[in-house]
């Protein structure tokens, strides 16, 4: 065999076999360049939101499931949402009592966990007694109907009071929140509803849509996929936000990254293109 | 019946004992011709668990076919590796498919925003190859809801037009030929990025694979390294699979991914609780896609791309549970299946919520 191979055959076949090796390394190195640069200036995104930006966010703790060395979520570094969770269950607490209802809807809540609304509410958690702090009776007086008002405060929620668009104008402020005592939500019958509970509200007038929920077709459930498993219920203000829904159903948000094109294909033009009269 | 298991044992032993000899002989013969005959024993000194591993799993059989023991010592090899390669402490899982279950999806195309946050939750999940090639499992169709408008010019235009002979054939209005909306995926944009999601005159359909009750990726599959687990979810023994792609080429969805080059997966993204069918990490050549995340839902847990979906299009459950949030939806909404005329009979259905 080796008789065979002439000795500038030889140098070649060594000189190429170098080369292979040479470019191998280099690409590697680059890469690992590359990789490293890119950790660097871009630092963890740590907070990130649910659904609705601003009122669901999560903060990332390292290693919350020791059996895998999970965090808690993982963040996208893009947009700044939950893209993944290790424990689908973190800060629930137990749904606790349902009104009952008497039709076939079946639900299941025995297994229900929520994750509390109050923690997340920027005003509730202003002073220790939650809105009480300025809607004492004193500091702020209460209101003597509920008769739609320009308000003073609060735009920030609501721009204009006097055109609040929930029930295409036919409800104001305090057709939901209690006249009394601001830590709760009221329903028409004058029953104190918390926070942490508004699809009891919410479900007094979008009777269709609490039915569907309670059957786990309409909202989000997360946790085991077997019917009695433990499940976390999404209640409607973790998507919706009930002063612009009228808006938008579903808040605008930012879009993760498209797919990398094909190679060598410079942008997805072709996708665009107009198909014409079929 | 004992006889029976005996002649079962002897046969699997001279299994065992021939591929030894093959490993053996292949380490030997390789080891020579790389490094020849001066080298040998170094090599051999130096030859690392982690090569003796490549090897002994280049031999192994089918999984589904494998024996108990045969099992343990691949799901052994494949940890030991993973956990020196990534530089922590991997598990990889043989947990069986519940039983009295067909897993079914149903996700509502009406609710649907286009946010990917499941395309990329699922690649944080699965150990996907990040970039170069990029792979992921799931694609994201926005697709134009059409114009609805009929133009009253057209509606004495049909086709065929009049001829000199007369008005021959069966007229039909001009309006016919006319889009009015409805899914169709001829203009359908995966690539699109917009700045803010959802664009109203558009809907969002998430594709992934379909999971069917007749797979035609089974029927291509010439190795049967692809088949359809008791809980109707098609799986791939990346082990046993040769790359000839045939499946990609039979699936209608485009829901088969192919691993082009070796997969990039960074060692503190890797996710370490794998299953042997599921989310392991895969090699180059290999054929992968969507498994309803085995490593999870065998375990009772829903899928990740439904726990990352901010709106709750997406519903995974028991189609033999009649109480499942998945049969509840069949019965009460407007469903379809996606490419139905293809008959595969996908367990993945959407619908108008």
């Amino acid at each position: 065999m080796h008789s065979l191979i002439t000795p500038t055959k030889f140098a070649v076949l060594a000189l190429c076999g170098l080369l292979a090796i040479s470019l191998g390394l280099y690409k590697s190195a680059e890469s690992a360049e590359q990789m490293s640069a890119k950790t660097q200036n871009e630092p963890l995104v740590t907070d990130c939101y649910e659904s609705r930006e601003g009122y669901t966010t999560v903060t990332r703790v390292e290693g919350a499931v020791p059996q895998y060395g999970y965090p808690n979520i993982k963040c996208s570094q893009k947009t700044g949402a939950v893209l993944w969770y290790g424990d689908p269950y973190e800060g629930t607490v137990p749904m606790g009592e349902m009104p009952e209802i008497t039709d076939a809807t079946r639900g299941n809540y025995a297994n229900a966990v929520v994750k509390p609304r109050e923690p997340r509410l920027m005003y509730f958690n202003m002073g220790p007694d939650g809105c009480k702090t300025c809607h004492d009776g004193k500091t702020v007086p209460a209101p003597k109907n509920k008769k739609p008002r320009e308000l003073a405060m609060h735009q920030d929620i609501v721009e204009n009071s006097m055109q609040l668009m929930h029930g295409r104008g036919s409800l104001w402020c305090l057709d939901c929140h209690s006249a009394t005592d601001r830590n709760k939500l009221e329903n028409r019958q004058g029953v104190q509803i918390g926070f942490n509970q508004p699809q009891r509200l919410c479900g007094t007038c979008h009777g269709e849509l609490y039915i569907d929920w309670r059957a786990g077709i309409h909202g989000k459930r997360t946790g085991d996929w077997a019917a009695n498993g433990k499940k976390r219920w999404w209640v409607c203000t973790e998507c919706h936000n009930p002063h612009t829904v009228q808006v938008n159903r579903f808040n605008p948000i930012k879009q993760e990254a498209p797919p990398a094109l094909p190679r060598g294909m410079k942008n997805a033009d072709h996708e665009r293109m107009p198909h014409g009269e079929h | 019946m004992s006889e029976e298991k005996k002649e079962l044992i002897t046969t699997e032993d001279a299994i065992e004992g021939r591929r030894e000899f093959l490993k053996n002989v292949c380490l030997t013969g390789a080891t020579a011709l790389v490094a020849g005959p001066a080298s040998v024993s170094a090599a051999v000194e130096a030859a690392s668990a982690d090569a003796d591993t490549t090897v002994a799993e280049f031999f192994q059989g089918h999984f589904v076919l494998m024996s108990d023991v045969e099992k343990e010592k691949a799901i052994e090899r494949l940890e030991k590796r993973y956990t020196a390669k990534y530089e922590k402490k991997t598990t990889v899982s043989n947990v069986p498919a519940p039983e009295d279950t067909l897993f079914g999806y149903a996700l509502d195309i009406s609710k649907c925003i286009g946010c990917r946050r499941c395309v990329h939750a699922c690649v944080d999940e699965n150990n996907q190859s990040r970039n170069d090639p990029e792979v992921q499992w799931i694609q994201v169709m926005k697709i134009p809801k059409g114009n609805f408008a009929f133009s009253a010019d057209k509606l004495e235009k049909g086709y065929p037009e009049t001829s000199q002979f007369g008005d021959y054939g069966v007229q039909v209005g001009g309006n016919a030929h006319t889009r009015v909306g409805g899914i169709g995926t001829e203009e359908a944009q995966s690539h699109f990025d917009d700045l803010v999601t959802p664009d109203n005159d558009h809907f969002y359909v998430p594709v992934q694979c379909q999971q069917c009750e007749k797979p035609p990726c089974v029927k291509a599959c010439p190795v049967r390294a692809t088949f359809r687990d008791s809980a109707g979810v098609v799986l791939i023994d990346y082990n046993w699979c040769i790359g000839c792609r045939m499946c990609q080429l039979a699936c209608p969805y485009q829901a088969r991914r192919f691993n082009w080059g070796e997969p990039n997966l960074p060692k503190e993204e890797m996710n370490p609780h794998t299953h042997y069918f599921g989310n392991r990490p895969r090699m180059r050549g290999v054929m992968e896609k969507c498994t309803f995340c085995a490593q999870r839902t065998r375990e009772g847990r829903n899928p990740a791309c439904l726990e990352a979906c901010p709106v709750g299009a997406r519903k995974f459950g028991n189609l033999l549970d009649p109480e499942s949030e998945v049969r509840k939806i069949l019965a009460t909404k407007r469903v379809f299946r996606f490419k139905e005329e293809f008959g595969t009979y996908p367990k993945f259905f959407y619908y108008v919520g």
